[in-house]
């Protein structure tokens, strides 16, 4: 099996649970951290013996709201993963609530290893966080921007969603134009997607919301696209945009199809074998059962799928495609490529395949073309 | 210990579809022990899943009972169960052929309709003696009485003779079977006489090879005779002989006026067919039985695998089923839109439906019909006739002299409220009103004069909606008729589709055109580029409309878990697009192909 260089925990807790959200996160639970911090170490120590991992090229503390974890959890969390070795200039990254981002956390983070924070703003527009039933104001969330900044983070992501019901593409830009001016080395920008079993799906379902069409949609994305570029940020994948040298590492070996291995409630891992197949695998989603699992046999796994090396390529190439800069994961494709390159959705550089401005609007359309 | 002749009898159920004949047949099954009340599936004598599913009998099925009447004797009862729908009535005509009876089976609140009436023709047309009962007594509806004054007044036979039953309940089950044994002649066959067997169904066993399913008329058929197909001239040693009771069980032997089967290790499907006659070979019959009436499809649609690499197993999955059902015919078939595959003829829509799901799931295939349409006769300038049946296939119009399109006799059975809308759909489908007869029960036959075109473009369904489902339908070929006819063309994407072609009246060629491609807009999803849809008279575009690109399908996040449920969601939509065919560079699903059908 490869060597895993990548880790993933999840921190499923979180004060409110926003109307548009299917992450596996439960509110209200904030008394079982300490159990399931116990639980996540437990799994962490015993997954060092099970699997080839480490030294750590990445972390990732995703979430749920990881920034609710008192210190001294977060602090005992990053003293278990150091045991499992870092490299040298390890990124450690965690999500992070504009709400929990103040000097004295901030300082805590640092302190435990964090090394990159990702903050959740979505939106600094006031109607926009009220539909998205965000429980801070747009000013709190750009001054936690500066907050972390201050403390002596050097390597800060926001999260912004697009496609809001009732946001025109002008006042869109607007957020985004705060938060670049704010400051920070990395923008995610997401199509505010409605998920089956939210609040939101329900909204909309029933008629009471209506989202916005497919041509308003990709309006603010191209629009978010140019603007990002004049502010000199590549776009590295769909949906992400980086100062030079800071795309998220952690992303890119997932996108690159490198091992990781997912602690947590729900986390999911994939394993590459020598033969060239994978396995995805994931662990039980509710944390009472997580807890209980993991305190008794040390694992917490609820399924896993193996797929063979063909399938493996497939879904690589898939993933691949993603990443605008462009992929050699399509290699094993070379009919499927030329029909893309054919109908406009792909170009190709030598062994390179990249995605069109059209390949990125039906970005869909590319994945499938390699799944058997 | 075999039946003497005298106390043997073969009868038919028939009936119109739904008055419950499978249902009767049951509980004479059940009455005779036949079959233990307690092994009593629903409809035991629909063995396909599909008849069950559906309700409905496709293939006629022959079972012995033993039944001890009144007289005192235990009488041999051969039972022929028909199905009803106006697609098989081949089958139907195959089952009366092997009786000398037929239980007729009216419903009590539905009376006389049109297949009631097709079935009685065709039963008299075989000397059959018919005895007649009123099914479904029971029902809040029913109003018996009425509807054996109609069976009097319509039919012809004496009101006294007519049975009140309920096959539900079980009422009257006693009195049909002795009036079976009463009424219905035996067969008049000599035992000793030079074999004469009619072979009326066939099928296929694995093991064994073809189960021919015969009645005796003439003669005895042993184990071990050697026996020849007088049509064929094969010859083959007998195996096995038997009867179904139901389950196959064999027996010494079958003799005159007998019905059951025949194993001969019979391994070519057509070595079997049906219509043809067994004899001895040592001691031939002088002449064989008259066969069946040659079985005339109705329609004709194109079959095609939507795997190219299917081919060859279609073609054996058709040569299998065809031993199962005479009905069905068909030839290769290539089409530049959807390669290899086979014109069949059908005897209707339910037919044509029936075989595909046949072939679908008995062999295990993924197929695309093409529209189904009827045969044209093509009369050139050179003076010769050429039959159509492939709107593709239709001359240059600059060599057609004339075509002829096939003409029915359709009978509509209505309640009179509804004759208004019944004359208005009829002559919007080109039809010439015949005559008009009022029935008991405030009911009209109306017979009308009409292209079989109009009757397989969804004529069936807008009869039962324009009429709340009260009237019913049946139609016999009549003759060809000229008409001006014109093709249409559909153009996707700029390339004309050969499968999507239709062959249509020219006054209502523009409107076709215009409905078929607006239709089509509906059914072929979005592609990656913009599609234009077209329909052409000779070359002449006479409507347009555009199915646009696929505009956006792209997932924001792809991280961890969204990694798996976005490839099972890639997974799932590649594997809906298999029940497309690709044309060109456009996926255009199976119902697409259908969309002429329904184009009101």
């Amino acid at each position: 099996m490869e060597r895993i260089k990548s880790l993933y925990l999840h921190v499923p807790f979180c004060t409110w649970l926003c109307k548009y959200c299917d992450f596996n996160a439960y509110a209200v639970l904030n008394g079982l951290i300490p159990a399931y911090v116990e639980a996540l170490s437990a799994e962490i120590r015993a997954s060092a013996r099970t699997f080839p991992l480490g030294p750590l090229e990445t972390v990732f503390l995703g979430g749920g709201t990881p920034s609710l974890l008192p210190e001294a959890s977060l602090k005992g969390l990053m003293d278990e993963v150091r045991e499992l070795g870092l490299q040298p200039g390890t990124e450690v990254t965690m999500e992070a609530n504009p709400s929990n981002v103040n000097d004295s956390n901030a300082a805590a983070w640092l302190a435990a290893g964090v090394t990159r924070l990702s903050i959740g703003i979505q939106s600094t527009e006031p109607g926009a966080l009220r539909f998205l039933e965000r429980l801070h104001s747009g000013e709190e969330a750009l001054a936690a921007i500066r907050t972390a900044r201050r403390a002596g983070f050097r390597n800060i992501s926001g999260d912004l969603l697009y496609g809001i019901p009732g946001v025109s593409t002008n006042r869109w830009l607007e957020s985004l134009e705060a938060v670049i001016d704010a400051g920070v080395e990395h923008i995610s920008a997401y199509e505010l997607t409605v998920e089956k079993g939210t609040r939101l799906g329900q909204e909309v379902r029933s008629g009471k919301v209506q989202m916005p069409d497919a041509e308003l949609q990709l309006e603010q994305y191209w629009a978010a696209v140019d603007r990002l570029d004049r502010a000199g940020f590549s776009h590295y994948e769909i949906s992400n945009w980086a100062a030079p040298v800071f795309p998220s590492r952690h992303n890119l070996a997932g996108w690159h199809y490198q091992p990781y291995l997912g602690c947590g409630a729900g986390a999911h891992s994939l394993f590459r074998h020598d033969d060239g197949s994978s396995e995805r695998r994931w662990n039980l989603k509710g944390p009472h059962a997580y807890i209980r699992r993991v305190l008794t046999t040390g694992e917490a796994v609820e399924g896993s799928e193996v797929l063979s090396a063909a399938r493996a390529r497939g879904e690589a190439a898939m993933i691949g495609v993603r990443l605008l800069d462009g992929t050699r994961a399509a290699q094993a494709f070379p009919v499927e490529r030329k029909r893309l390159v054919g109908a406009g959705l792909l170009t190709e550089h030598g062994d390179e395949v990249r995605l069109t401005r059209r390949g990125v609007e039906l970005a869909n359309q590319v994945g499938a073309a390699f799944l058997s | 210990m075999s039946t003497p002749t005298h106390l043997i009898r073969a009868i038919s159920v028939i009936a119109h579809v739904d008055h419950g004949k499978t249902t009767l047949s049951d509980r004479l099954l059940e009455y005779t022990g036949t079959v233990a009340p307690r092994d009593m599936v629903e409809q035991v004598l629909d063995q396909l899943d599909l008849e069950r599913e559906r309700g409905i009998t496709i293939k006629a099925q022959a079972v012995r009972m033993l039944y001890k009447a009144d007289d005192g004797n235990t009488y041999q009862i051969n039972l022929i169960d028909t199905p009803g729908h106006v697609d098989f009535s081949y089958e139907v005509s195959r089952a009366l052929a092997a009786c000398d009876g037929a239980i007729l089976v009216v419903d009590a609140s539905q009376g006389i309709e049109a297949q009631t009436l097709a079935n009685v023709h065709q039963a008299l047309d075989h000397n059959l003696t018919i005895v007649p009962v009123v099914n479904k007594i029971d029902l809040q509806q029913a109003n018996p009485e009425l509807v054996r004054e109609e069976i009097q007044k319509v039919i012809g036979l004496p009101a006294e003779s007519v049975i009140f039953a309920s096959a539900r309940q079980g009422i009257g089950t006693k009195e049909i079977l002795e009036a079976v044994v009463s009424r219905v002649p035996p067969p008049t066959g000599d035992r000793s006489a030079p074999l004469q067997a009619l072979i009326f169904d066939a099928k296929f066993d694995a093991y064994r090879g073809v189960v021919t399913y015969v009645r005796v008329l003439q003669g005895t058929l042993r184990p071990k005779m050697r026996i020849q197909m007088m049509q064929t001239g094969k010859s083959f040693e007998v195996d096995e002989v038997g009867v179904f009771r139901p389950v196959r069980t064999e027996v010494e032997d079958l003799s005159a006026g007998e019905v059951g089967y025949l194993i001969a290790n019979i391994r070519n499907v057509r070595d079997s067919r049906v219509g043809d006659t067994v004899t001895d070979e040592a001691r031939p019959a002088s002449a064989p039985l008259p066969g069946y009436r040659h079985v005339t499809p109705m329609v004709y649609a194109g079959l095609f695998p939507t795997e190219t690499d299917q081919y060859q197993q279609l073609k054996e999955a058709l040569e299998r089923l065809q031993l199962n059902d005479a009905a069905l015919v068909y030839e290769p078939e290539s089409s530049a839109a959807l390669g290899f595959g086979f014109r069949c003829g059908f005897l209707g829509l339910l037919h044509m439906d029936i075989v595909q799901e046949r072939l679908e799931r008995e062999f295990d295939l993924t197929l695309l019909a093409t529209a189904p349409t009827v045969e044209y006769r093509v009369r050139l300038r050179n003076g010769e006739e050429v039959p159509v049946d492939n709107p593709d296939h239709l001359p240059d119009p600059a060599e057609i002299e004339a075509i002829s399109e096939p003409m029915v006799l359709a009978t509509v059975v209505v309640p009179s409220t509804y004759v208004g809308n019944m004359m208005e759909l009829s002559q919007e489908r080109r039809g010439v009103f015949l005559n008009m007869e009022y029935q008991p029960g405030d009911r009209v036959v109306i017979t009308y004069r009409m292209p079989l075109a109009e009757i397989i473009h969804d004529y069936n369904d807008q009869l039962k909606s324009r009429s709340k489902g009260y009237a019913s339908l049946d139609y016999e070929l009549v003759g060809f008729e000229e008409a001006n006819l014109v093709k249409l063309d559909i153009l996707v994407a700029g390339s004309p589709v050969d499968a999507l072609s239709m062959i249509v009246e020219r006054s209502k060629a523009h409107q076709q055109g215009r409905r078929l491609t607006e239709k089509l807009k509906t059914l072929i999803p979005r592609q990656l580029f913009e599609v234009p849809i077209q329909a052409a008279i000779g070359g002449k575009i006479v409507a347009r409309e555009t199915v646009p690109a696929l505009r956006k399908d792209v997932i924001a996040k792809c991280y961890g878990g969204d990694v798996t449920r976005k490839r099972k969601l890639l997974e799932k939509q590649k594997e809906g697009k298999k029940r497309m065919k690709r044309v060109g560079s456009v996926e255009i699903p199976q119902e697409a192909f259908m969309a002429v059908l329904s184009l009101d």
